[in-house]
Parts: C-alpha cells; sequence; structure tokens
C-alpha cells in the first residue's frame, strides 16, 4: 500500500495543476483581453472591402485595407445592397446596378447572413431531429408530432405523445432512402429544427459511402434526392473527397439548399436544383496571388453576408482573419485579403513568460469541458 | 473491529442520512413533477422540441445538491471527531489507522454513492417513460459529473475538517475548492463527457487525501 506520507506529492501536483488553471484565469482578469474583430463587407462599387472598426469612443470607422477612410455617407453609397435601408430613406438607392432593377423587396430576398464557429459545432449532439412537413401549404411551420432517430438500418420516427415508435413511418422513409441507393448508417446529418424560417428545405445527409443526399417531407411522404452524383463528383479535375459539414439552409430567394465541406475543406454551395458549386475557387489571380478559399469548420469561425451579386465571407483563424469576395451566381472568387492577427499585448507576451504552462478546460473552439495546454 | 467502526458511523449519521435521503427523495420528485407539469402545460411535442432544440434538460436544480450533501456529510461525520477530540480514540483503536480511517471514509463514500444511483435511477425510470433514450442518457451523462463533484466535495472538506493546523486547512481548501469547481463549470448537457475519465482520476487522486491529514494530526501537529 501506498505510504501515506508521499501523499504530499500526490497533493503538490495537485497544486501545480489548480495553479496552472487559475493563475492564468486570475491574469486575464486583471489584464482583459482586448480586440474586436471588424465587420467587413465587399463593395462592389470600389471593388475593395470596407470594414466597419468600432472605436473606443463607440464611433464606427469606415476605412478600405489600402487605408482610404470614408464618411458614413460615403459607405453607405459604396455599399448600396448592405445600406439600402439608409439609401431609400435619404432617396439615395440607384435605380439599377449592374443592369438589374433594384427594389428594397429584392434586395431584401438576396440578402442572405449566415454565422457559425467551431463552439457552436463542437457539441454532442442529442441524436434526434425534428422532420418538418415541408408542403403544407400553410406559411408557418408546425412542429410535427414525431421525432426522428438514426438506426444502423434506417431512421426511426418516435411519437411525441406515447413515446413509441412509428414502424410504419420509419419504414417508409429508411426504403425510400434506399431506393435511391442510400447505403446505412446515415454518416453526417444536418437539419434546422426550427419553426422560425420561412420555409423547410429538410435534411442534408451523407450515408457511409459518403454520398450526399437532400431528405424532405412532402405531403406525409418521404422525399429523396441525391445531390452528388456521377457528374459532378468531380470539380475541375479534382474528385471531391469525403464530407465533414454540412449546413442546410433557407435563404428567402431559395436558390441554395445548404452549404457541406470537404475533407480538404473545401467549401461547396448545395444549389436548389441539386448541383454542387465550389465556392471560392479561384480560376486566376486575385491581389497578383493564387487564393482559394478554404474553410476547416473545426478550427475557424466564419460569417457569410450575402447580397444580390456578391458574397463576403469571413474566416477568423488562431492565426489571422480571412476574408473573401465570391460572385453570389457562380461563386468564383472576386477579391481576398488576409490579415494576419497584431502582435500579441505587452500583457500577453509577459503571462506566456511568467506563466509558462496555462490550463484551460474550456475553450472558444468547443462547449465540450477538457483539459487544454497553452491553448490561448 | 471494521464492523464496529461501520455500526458506529451508522450511529452518529442515521439523522443525516435519514435527511438526505428525504432531501435527494424531494428534489428528484420536484423535478420530476415539474418535468410532468411542463409536458401537460406546454405539451409534449413543444417540450421534446425544446429539449433538443434549445438544449434545455430541466435537471439543473439538482445541480449543487450532490455537492451540498457531500459537503455536509463531511462536516457531521469528521467536526464532532475533531472538536471533541473523538478521533484520538480512534487512532488509538488495536488496528492500522488506514483501516479505521478507511473504513470511516468508504462507509460514507458508499452510502453518497448509494445515495446518488438512487437519484439517477429513479431519474431515468421516470424519465424513460415520458421521454425518448436519447434524453434520458442526456440528462444521466449532465448530472454525472454533478455526483463526481458530491464525492469530490465530500473528500475535499474532509481533509480539510480532520487537518490539525488552520494554516495548513486554508492551504488545503485553497487546492481542493477549485478541483471542486471543476465538476461544475458548465450546466451545458453532456458537455462533460471527454472530462469524465480525467474527472474519475481527480476523484480516485482525491480519495486518499484525507489520511494525508489523519497522518498529520497523529504526528501532533497543530497541538
Amino acid at each position: 500500500m501506498m505510504k501515506v506520507q508521499s501523499l504530499k506529492y500526490v497533493i503538490i501536483v495537485l497544486a501545480v495543476m489548480v495553479a496552472a488553471w487559475l493563475l492564468p484565469a486570475l491574469y486575464e482578469i486583471v489584464f482583459p483581453r482586448t480586440g474586436k474583430m471588424p465587420f467587413v463587407v465587399y463593395s462592389c462599387l470600389d471593388s475593395t472591402f470596407i470594414c466597419f472598426e468600432t472605436q473606443e469612443n463607440k464611433q464606427v470607422r469606415y476605412v478600405d485595407f489600402r487605408g482610404q477612410e470614408f464618411t458614413k455617407a460615403e459607405a453607405d453609397s459604396l455599399l448600396p445592397l448592405f445600406s439600402f435601408r439608409q439609401l431609400v430613406a435619404e432617396g439615395r438607392l440607384p435605380d439599377s446596378l449592374y443592369g438589374v432593377a433594384l427594389t428594397p423587396k429584392l434586395i431584401q430576398q438576396n440578402a442572405f447572413h449566415f454565422k457559425t464557429s467551431p463552439k457552436q459545432l463542437n457539441k454532442p449532439a442529442v441524436g434526434l431531429y425534428t422532420m418538418f412537413e415541408s408542403a403544407s401549404g400553410n406559411v408557418d411551420l408546425v412542429l410535427p408530432p414525431d421525432v426522428f432517430r438514426l438506426t444502423d438500418e434506417g431512421l426511426e420516427f418516435i411519437d411525441c405523445e406515447t413515446n413509441t415508435v412509428n414502424r410504419a413511418k420509419s419504414l417508409s422513409f429508411s426504403r425510400e432512402l434506399a431506393k435511391h441507393g442510400f447505403v446505412f448508417p446515415v454518416h453526417l446529418i444536418w437539419g434546422n429544427g426550427t419553426t422560425r424560417k420561412d420555409y423547410d428545405n429538410g435534411f442534408l445527409l451523407t450515408d457511409s459511402e459518403d454520398k450526399l443526399y437532400q431528405m424532405k417531407m412532402v405531403k406525409g411522404m418521404p422525399w429523396v434526392r441525391e445531390i452528388l452524383n456521377e457528374k459532378i463528383s468531380k470539380c475541375g479535375n479534382e474528385k471531391i473527397g469525403k464530407w465533414k459539414q454540412l449546413f442546410t439552409l433557407e435563404p428567402a430567394n431559395r436558390k441554395l439548399i445548404g452549404l457541406v465541406v470537404s475533407e480538404d475543406n473545401r467549401l461547396f454551395a448545395v444549389r436548389s436544383d441539386g448541383q454542387l458549386a465550389e465556392i471560392g475557387k479561384n480560376d486566376q489571380m486575385v491581389n497578383d496571388q493564387m487564393v482559394n478559399l478554404l474553410y476547416d469548420p473545426q478550427q475557424m469561425q466564419i460569417s457569410i453576408v450575402g447580397d444580390l451579386f456578391h458574397w463576403t465571407i469571413t474566416e477568423y483563424t488562431v492565426t489571422d482573419s480571412r476574408y473573401y469576395a465570391v460572385d453570389a451566381n457562380d461563386f468564383h472568387l472576386v477579391a481576398a485579403e488576409t490579415v494576419p492577427d497584431p502582435e500579441l499585448p505587452l500583457s500577453q507576451r509577459i503571462e506566456r513568460w511568467i506563466l509558462p504552462i496555462r490550463l484551460r478546460f474550456t475553450s472558444w473552439q468547443t462547449q465540450m469541458v477538457k483539459p487544454n495546454i497553452n491553448d490561448d | 473491529m471494521i464492523q464496529s467502526i461501520f455500526y458506529k458511523e451508522w450511529l452518529k449519521l442515521r439523522i443525516f442520512w435519514g435527511l438526505a435521503v428525504a432531501v435527494h427523495i424531494g428534489m428528484v420528485a420536484y423535478i420530476l413533477l415539474s418535468l410532468r407539469s411542463t409536458l401537460m402545460a406546454s405539451g409534449v411535442v413543444e417540450t421534446w422540441a425544446t429539449m433538443i432544440g434549445r438544449d434545455v434538460l430541466m435537471v439543473n436544480r439538482l445541480m449543487y445538491v450532490p455537492l451540498v450533501t457531500g459537503v455536509v456529510l463531511a462536516i457531521c461525520q469528521w467536526l464532532p471527531e475533531m472538536q471533541q477530540k473523538r478521533i484520538r480514540l480512534t487512532l488509538h483503536l488495536p488496528v492500522d489507522y488506514t483501516l479505521s480511517i478507511g473504513a470511516m471514509l468508504m462507509s460514507s463514500l458508499a452510502g453518497l454513492c448509494l445515495l446518488f444511483a438512487m437519484d439517477a435511477v429513479v431519474l431515468a425510470v421516470v424519465e424513460q417513460l415520458w421521454l425518448p433514450r436519447e434524453l434520458v442518457w442526456r440528462t444521466f451523462l449532465t448530472c454525472l459529473p454533478w455526483y463526481i463533484g458530491g464525492l469530490m466535495g465530500y473528500n475535499v472538506a474532509s481533509w480539510c475538517i480532520v487537518e490539525p493546523q488552520w494554516t495548513m486547512r486554508c492551504v488545503n481548501g485553497l487546492i481542493g475548492a477549485p478541483l471542486v469547481a471543476l465538476c461544475f463549470l458548465t450546466a451545458q448537457p453532456a458537455c462533460y463527457t471527454t472530462m469524465l475519465p480525467w474527472l474519475a482520476l481527480l476523484l480516485v487522486a482525491v480519495v486518499w487525501l484525507p489520511f494525508y491529514s489523519v497522518y498529520r494530526f497523529k504526528q501532533g501537529k497543530g497541538l
């Protein structure tokens, strides 16, 4: 049996662990980490990114990456689709842009926002999903009386009131998927289980062979289609690898079903016709360099602000912020900027010197509690 | 001899155990009745949707109950021993003090484990009548670190109370309290799944700490 005296070494180890956890946390309270990321939108008129930088006095500074400053009125003019409400109020909204007649309704319908972070994705899944009726004919979506789970053999619908499996419905959806070549079990699945959306695009899901499908319920019956078929399984000459992340979307203009990310971090849009289009693929030089948009959902925070003509895609990584503008129709890369994170402030450099081991149990990248050493 | 120690502990703590069982049954019943009332008032479909979509499990009121139980047990068990110096009698028994103190600690830990297991089983058995197994399992995974926190709280409180010197008592508290706090960093459902092996390891380390305080007591520290 362990000698009782030797327990002091256990206590020392525990004390070191507690110090490595609490001292950096206390240091961060005394020297809080500041640094706001600017909000960035691509201006199709000036072919540049406009940054909205909130100053310490809460005033917003409008500046591009070349350092040119703008007044608010100038920024509004350069971003007519983003600031259309202000321009409409001032009577300054252009009649047309690139030959397209602009109306507030058209602009609003094509406005698209998407934002997610590793913390939102890296959390334990419940394993239960809500299948809405996609064609009820009603404007508002209604919660269905059941939810479904994934099993090795298919889907299993559970009636909420009785907490029992609805075998007929389960069989019907599983058979419909199998009929389209779906090989169970489901590998990845994503649907938006909220009634706070205009309509329902159902679920994007991949099978055990990494084939991509869309599944929804239409008039109470299963509706399935394969997204990635033989014809589009190659993008350029490169074969798309496995999928690592799916997002089902319900944008107001109904042009998209979702976004999917391949194992090699390429981002694809799933068009409403079931075709895939790579986002940010670059056939030409942008800013004198070859840049391709890559997105690692486990490591990067992403935000997409889309309008009628362009999407501004912002990615925050651990080392830099990346800004991309892509064409809203064919998704080719129009402009790209990478801004390295500023040098660490003195307080953080001192922290790294005086506290060489920093233990954390929570992280900006995940909701899971787990020990991380020097993960700043 | 060890059986006598168990019996002595039962005589000393039976009121505590009676109250603890009553409080835990009451708390679990309250949580289950709240869930039932939500299911009836808001509707089963809406309640399931909230639990699935918004990461709500309705067991958060249980969070600190195991910790309070563990700490109060340590106070009830060890404070009289220390105040009235009864622990000296135990240390003079014709058995190794690690066995006698170990029996005292183990009887309490076993009692806590039984109490917490009773909570978990009652919660799971009743919840599975109303909820799918995924939500029942998720509830269990969410509560598990709180129960480990209760066991750690008992051991850390025992470590501090049995420690004969006030300065070391404070040091023990400064080391032990953050270790217990590790079990309560978030109430987000099932977010401790990756941390559970580490918490189990910490629990194994913390279980031995009261022996060090008793060893120091035997050495005459603080006298």
